[in-house]
């Protein structure tokens, strides 16, 4: 029996109070690939992480080829021939492929770099992942997002990899692109390199893996040959006896739908999205990462235009250029990203809720009226249930649900008629996350029209009146209440088509 | 699978003799001059010419001489400073340091009768530590290049005008003779500080474009993250380029005096830095780093030095001079600007 070319055993990893991995266990043995399975926020980044050098785990041994493995940097990972490539190509625009594959380790003579002996293996690194020669001197800038995809296994290769780590290959890629990817798998597999493989895609598993281990909840939950596998076994792995809990079912109005999405597109991100939302009405947009759901609310908000389709907004078409003429419509956003797009970090929290509002909130629409802007930021502070000892505090020393309230809190000052939340409770505690469903809920009821785009499954499913699938930037299939976790999970990953087992 | 049949595959056939590896080298490596440089190659002959034409001292000796003398400190000092923008930088101290630097070998030649080499000697390690100081804060500081040279100016200032002491240094003798606009500093009629300039460039291309360090400049202006992922020394090239200019900011300063009259007065090096920036960026070097070549910057050099000395000849007012290098940074930098945007839309 030959050793494994990979074992880890007895992982764990804690960032501050979070728990990113409790336990993991995995072997992965030479020539084959290993596929790592788990929803959203199971733990898959950290332990690639783990695997690369660029975390430290707290916990749990590894060891390469039999012997003990101890890496404190991404350099020691790749001393033992492990490479990755991340989702985000690490490449760099200006310098020509040639130059990427090499970079940090270039081949030098007398001074000078290499280029001839370089272009020699640059060339035969193209051809095993089918770019034509001629890419060798083409700046990195100047391909596609795919190529230069491809641009960063032919790095990862140049370095002679034992494992390579692909992380979400083919989100960005076609299909006739990804065909090209796993002939060049096959063949790396063949010379005796072992892949690991992350993927949402769980059709594409069957087509190249060997073996998938299943994480949830920051733990493996084991490993199977995928023979022993279909999709639909693969999605129960993954949710498992997670609770299917569903809150009390909310009395919809069947009044005139408020906001509707026609075929609106935005090239290079979805296209033909349809839905619609009611007054009152909580609709979800369920998409794993990448599938375009965040752009879909920013469109709606003006942050992006649609390149094709339509926004009804009581029955009349809109067109939002501008974050500030969706307001005007009375549409308010929760961006995806608080930080960058959402918080004034050193300013206090007053500020942080009525800088949307100054207009209402000041004397003859010249200077700000203090003590209405404290009453207002006082008010949501209570509504909301914002743990603060003062509406003076800065946003910057706030928890992660507490600040994301007070990023809500902008957009109820004043009460709006159609509410878009993306990522609403993306890296705040399980707590704060309930609060701020509490508060959609009673958003909802007071009227306002509410469509929450998310990459959390259970969120989707909690919070949705109705739920509709977001798959390669298209809304697939629709959900009623009490859809049962495993059904929107095998939609969304691609497994529509097959008969349940 | 298209195999290329020309190229040598991975079968074990003898390496190709020198001359052919040579022609691969060149079929290999990105075109040596960009379309912008020809561009500019183009407009400074098309200048040169139309002067020549229009006011027929232009064409003179007595005239390009002293053009080619006064293009060697911007060129020299451009040098360096295409480094630094090169790695995502940039340097507004290099005024402040070449004032410090003509100061202190002016003082030198009168008070101390210094030798030609001493006092070159002297200026390139005054101009090497203070290129030190910028490089040490923020390579190893961490703080935004343009906020501590911001700084450093202002302090390079106070210390030029410290070592004056008076307004002006008097009865400097002709020791830098050799790098002056006399007789004396030229041979085939060509200036010394402009031929040791265009070595320096030469070097330096050579130096950016085929060493392994030179090319590390690029990907860390590219993205300084995955260059030190990549196993680049960040911290020690970026020190690296801001102690190259200094040094270079140096040799510009003993230029400077030398082509200067026996009297230097305190406003040497007073906007300097504007000019070399400017050249750096209409040679098509990116302010946001990751792409230029020292070639475009003394191409930039000789352009912005040819309209200056074109506007006066023909007897236009001066300031529409800094009009038309106004024009050509705005060209420049949107000629960059549509050629990233045309990227992102992939």
């Amino acid at each position: 029996m030959v050793e494994a070319r990979l074992e880890l055993h007895d992982i764990s990893k804690r960032y501050g109070g979070v728990r990113a991995i409790r336990h993991a266990d995995l072997t992965v043995e030479p020539g084959t690939v290993h596929a790592i399975v788990g929803e959203n926020g199971a733990g898959k980044s950290t332990l690639i992480k783990i695997i690369a050098g660029a975390e430290s785990a707290d916990t749990g041994t590894m060891a390469f080829e039999g012997a003990p493995m101890h890496l404190t940097s991404t350099q020691d990972a790749l001393g033992y021939g492990i490479q990755t490539v991340y989702q985000e190509p690490q490449l760099f625009a200006e310098l020509t492929v040639s130059e990427n594959i090499f970079v940090g380790r270039e081949m030098v003579k007398g001074g000078r770099v290499d280029w001839p002996a370089q272009h020699v293996r640059v060339l035969e690194l193209l051809d095993l992942l089918g770019l034509p020669a001629r890419y060798a001197t083409r700046a990195v800038g100047d391909l596609s997002i795919a190529e230069q995809q491809q641009v960063s296994i032919a790095k990862a290769l140049a370095g002679n990899a034992k494992v390579l780590i692909l992380d979400e290959p083919s989100a960005i890629l076609t299909d006739s692109e990804i065909e090209v990817l796993f002939g060049v798998v096959r063949r790396l597999t063949d010379s005796g390199v072992s892949v690991i493989y992350i993927s949402h895609r769980l059709d594409e598993l069957f087509r190249i893996c060997h073996e998938v281990t299943v994480m949830r909840d920051g733990e493996t939950i084991g490993t199977w040959l995928i023979d022993d596998l279909t999709v639909r076994k693969v999605v129960e792995l993954m949710v498992g006896g997670a609770i299917e809990d569903h809150p009390e079912t909310r009395t919809t109005s069947d009044a005139e739908p408020r906001l509707v999405l026609e075929q609106l597109a935005a090239a290079g991100h979805f296209s033909d999205v349809s839905v619609s939302v009611r007054p009152g009405e909580i609709v979800g947009l369920y998409g794993l990462i990448g599938s375009g759901v965040a752009e879909i609310a920013e469109v709606v908000y003006g942050m992006r235009h649609a390149t094709g389709g339509r926004i009804l907004l009581e029955g009349k078409p809109i067109n939002p250029r501008h974050p500030r003429d969706a307001q005007k419509l009375g549409i308010a956003l929760l961006p995806a990203n608080r930080k960058a797009q959402g918080m004034f970090a050193f300013q206090p929290i007053a500020f942080n809720i009525s800088v949307s509002h100054l207009p209402l909130l000041s004397k003859a629409k010249i200077w700000m009226d203090r003590r209405r802007e404290t009453a207002v930021a006082r008010d949501m502070i209570q509504r909301l249930s914002i743990k603060t000892p003062s509406e003076q505090q800065p946003i910057s020393a706030m928890s992660g649900g507490n600040a994301q309230k007070v990023v809500l809190a902008r957009q109820l000052v004043e009460r709006p008629q159609v509410l878009v939340l993306a990522e609403p409770t993306q890296g705040v505690d399980v707590g704060a996350k309930e609060e701020i469903h509490r508060i959609i809920r009673a958003l909802a009821a007071e009227g306002t029209a509410v469509l929450v785009a998310t990459s959390d499954l259970s969120e989707a499913l909690r919070i949705s009146d109705r739920l509709h699938i977001v798959r390669s930037g298209t809304t697939t299939r629709e959900f009623a209440p009490g859809a049962s976790q495993a059904d929107v999970l095998a939609a969304a990953a691609g497994a529509d088509e097959e008969v349940p087992a | 699978m298209s195999t290329d049949v020309s190229t040598p595959s991975s079968a074990p056939t003898p390496e190709p003799a020198e001359p052919s590896a040579t022609k691969v080298a060149r079929r290999i490596l990105p075109s040596p001059v960009t379309g912008q440089e020809w561009v500019l190659v183009a407009i400074v002959v098309a200048l040169w010419i139309v002067l020549s034409i229009a006011t027929p001292a232009f064409g003179s000796a007595s005239s390009w001489q002293p053009l080619l003398s006064s293009v060697a400190p911007i060129a020299l000092m451009g040098v360096g400073m295409t480094m630094i923008i090169i790695t995502g930088g940039i340097d507004v101290s290099v005024g402040g340091a070449l004032m410090v630097a003509g100061v202190t070998t002016a003082k030198l030649l009168v008070d101390q009768g210094v030798s030609l080499p001493v006092a070159v000697v002297a200026a390139a390690v005054l101009g090497l530590v203070l290129g030190l100081v910028n490089g040490f804060l923020i390579a190893y500081g961490r703080v935004h290049a343009i906020i501590i040279t911001f700084g450093t100016a202002n302090l390079f200032q106070f210390v030029g005008r410290q070592i004056f002491a008076s307004q002006t240094v008097n009865g400097i003798p002709g020791t830098l003779d050799f790098f002056g606009r006399g007789e004396a500093g030229r041979t085939l009629g060509l200036p010394h500080s402009f031929v040791l300039t265009l070595l320096v460039a030469v070097g330096a291309w050579i130096w950016l474009r085929h060493n392994r360090s030179g090319r590390h400049l690029y990907a860390i202006g590219g993205d300084p993250t995955a260059a030190r992922l990549a196993g680049i020394q960040v911290q020690r090239l970026t020190l690296m380029t801001y102690a190259a200019t200094g040094l270079l900011v140096g040799i510009a300063a003993v230029f400077t005096v030398a082509s200067g009259t026996s009297t230097l007065d305190q406003t040497i090096g007073s906007g300097r830095e504007l000019a070399v920036i400017a050249a750096v960026v209409i040679g098509g070097t990116s302010i946001t780093g990751g792409r230029g070549s020292v070639l475009g910057t003394v191409l930039g050099a000789l352009l912005v030095q040819i309209v200056a000395s074109g506007v006066t000849q023909l007897g236009w007012p001066s300031q529409l001079s800094d009009f038309f290098v106004g024009v050509a940074i705005a060209i420049a930098v949107g000629a960059d600007l549509i050629r990233q945007r045309a990227r992102q839309q992939r």
